[in-house]
């Protein structure tokens, strides 16, 4: 420890270091402050300012008002078991239609095998945005408007809501394949098809397999609430239930999706065990 | 006759970038077993790939079977690549699909799209694929995916794959390099007697040159894209080897 070569250089050294640790110190501080600056407007602004107090009323009432929502409307159970299935219909034929839907996005989208990149690739990258970036209840209201009230608004939504991510996780699959059997597919005079077919898609069906089963997981969710807007299944009732104020049947329409939300997890769970 | 006529073959990979392949030209008899020796990097593979077109040449000209492979339109290249067997250093098969789907893949020159879908093929070519699997010495192994062999098991796999074709040549990508010097042997030994068999003639990248002396009647040694030597095996001797290895000891 003591044997420093030149005590006075390393006295330099170290109060350098004091010094930086110093000001980095005052930094920390002032972003403690002007963080905690922003979240006191915001709360302000957002909580204490745009909440109705009056109508929330005292700790009785909220007691009260929460109470209502305490219980089943066993009733309502035989009404229920149509549009549990509804639900789990648009799941699984959203899943199916959105895979078929990333058959070209996938092929235009993998940056290695796409027909003519200045063109096709963009198309394939759009589409992927497109399917993202809008929210599953806006494409829905989209497509209620388009085919009217009922499930296959809700499919079509799905669908479309589905593409960018299987798409997009195909995609990236297929740009890290491994050439070889491409350039063995192509030597012994195979077509694009068969090169696609025999080369590619072995490599990255597993990778396409998971991904189908996760997002037919999220769909069981997203169709769950499609109805609010008038597509068909679970959602629907629910928002029934909502509006005549029965809240036991609002609580039993939310098990009803507790249900099938924890059973496609179930399902899924074994599948990717199964295959994987 | 020449199988394979190759003249004045030039090759780079892009407009800018350093030429491969500088003039090269030689032919390949009928039965020939001829091979490309010479350091890593001296175009050896880029030589093999352009037969084929695997990667396009510049400039030059090259002729198999009597057709200019150079002037060929994808669809008549593809026809062309059904007589032209490739035999590759990584094996390059379908590691998810079955022995016999691999073999079976050499005759997808054959097959349309729609049978390719199916992944229907005559009975014919079933047949066809157990008899080499047989004379590979893999007819235990016909339904074992392809990724649950050893390497020289892939191998034969590799070589009854191209023989599917019943090519008119067969392109060697250093077919050994990835082996052990026993199953090297043996995968050579076993190329060079089908060869002999089906009477197809090979052109063989190989940088081990005791191979390449035991087992080709001609040589072309490349050192970076240019011919250095080019001849029988008998003429070539330590003092051209020195030349075409110079490389390699700077």
């Amino acid at each position: 420890m003591n044997s420093v070569s030149d005590p006075a250089a390393f006295r330099a050294q170290a109060e350098a270091v004091m010094a930086k640790r110093q000001n980095s110190r005052y930094v920390v501080a002032g972003a403690y402050v002007v963080l905690l600056a922003l979240v006191i407007w915001s709360v302000d602004v957002t909580v204490i300012q745009d909440t109705d107090w009056e109508r929330i009323g005292g700790p009785a009432n909220i007691w009260e008002s929460v109470n209502r929502f305490m219980g089943l409307d066993l009733g309502l159970l035989s009404e229920l078991l149509v549009p549990t299935i509804e639900t789990l219909m648009i799941a699984c034929l959203g899943t199916f239609l959105g895979l078929i839907l990333c058959i070209p996005a996938a092929w235009f989208g993998a940056m290695n095998i796409t027909p003519y990149k200045p063109v096709t690739y963009p198309i394939a990258r759009l589409m992927m945005t497109l399917s993202r970036s809008i929210h599953e209840i806006v494409w829905a209201l989209f497509f209620v408007s388009v085919v009217g009230l009922g499930p296959m608004a809700g499919v079509f939504a799905i669908a479309v809501r589905s593409v960018g991510f299987i798409a997009k996780m195909t995609a990236e699959a297929i740009e890290d394949i491994d050439y070889g059997p491409v350039e063995a597919i192509r030597a012994v005079g195979g077509s694009p098809f068969q090169v696609i077919y025999y080369a590619i898609l072995p490599q990255v069906l597993p990778q396409i397999v998971s991904v189908v089963i996760f997002e037919w997981e999220i769909n069981i969710r997203r169709s769950a609430v499609l109805g609010l807007v008038g597509a068909g299944g679970l959602g629907l009732v629910f928002f029934r239930q909502m509006n005549t104020f029965n809240f036991h049947g609002v609580t039993t329409v939310i098990f009803a999706i507790l249900l099938i939300i924890l059973l496609g997890e179930l399902i899924s769970y074994f599948i990717r065990r199964r295959l994987i | 006759m020449a199988i394979l006529k190759v003249s004045d073959l030039r090759a780079r990979y892009s407009t800018k970038g350093p030429e491969i392949l500088k003039g090269i030209s030689f032919e390949v008899e009928d039965n020939d077993f001829f091979a490309i020796i010479g350091p890593s990097g001296a175009g050896k593979s880029t030589l093999i790939r352009c037969i084929n077109r695997l990667v396009e040449p510049t400039s030059g000209k090259i002729v198999f079977d009597n057709r200019e492979v150079t002037a060929l339109r994808r669809r008549e290249l593809r026809r062309l690549r059904r007589d032209i067997g490739m035999i590759f250093q990584e094996f390059n098969l379908i590691n998810r699909m079955s022995v016999m789907d691999n073999v079976l893949s050499g005759r997808l020159g054959y097959t349309s799209d729609v049978r390719t879908l199916f992944r229907a093929f005559p009975r014919s070519d079933i047949e066809h694929a157990l008899a080499l699997l047989e004379r590979v010495g893999l007819a235990d192994h016909v339904d074992k995916r392809a990724d649950e062999l050893s390497g020289g098991q892939r191998q034969r796999v590799g070589i009854a794959r191209a023989l599917m074709q019943n090519p008119k040549l067969m392109l060697l990508d250093e077919p050994t390099s990835a082996l052990d010097p026993k199953i090297s042997r043996e995968v050579m030994e076993l190329i060079k007697q089908m060869a002999q068999e089906l009477k197809v003639p090979c052109l063989c990248n190989i940088h081990d040159v005791k191979l390449a002396q035991e087992f080709c009647n001609k040589i072309i040694g490349l050192q970076d894209g240019v011919t250095m030597f080019s001849g029988a095996t008998e003429l070539m001797n330590e003092a051209k080897l020195g030349e075409i290895y110079a490389m390699e000891v700077l």
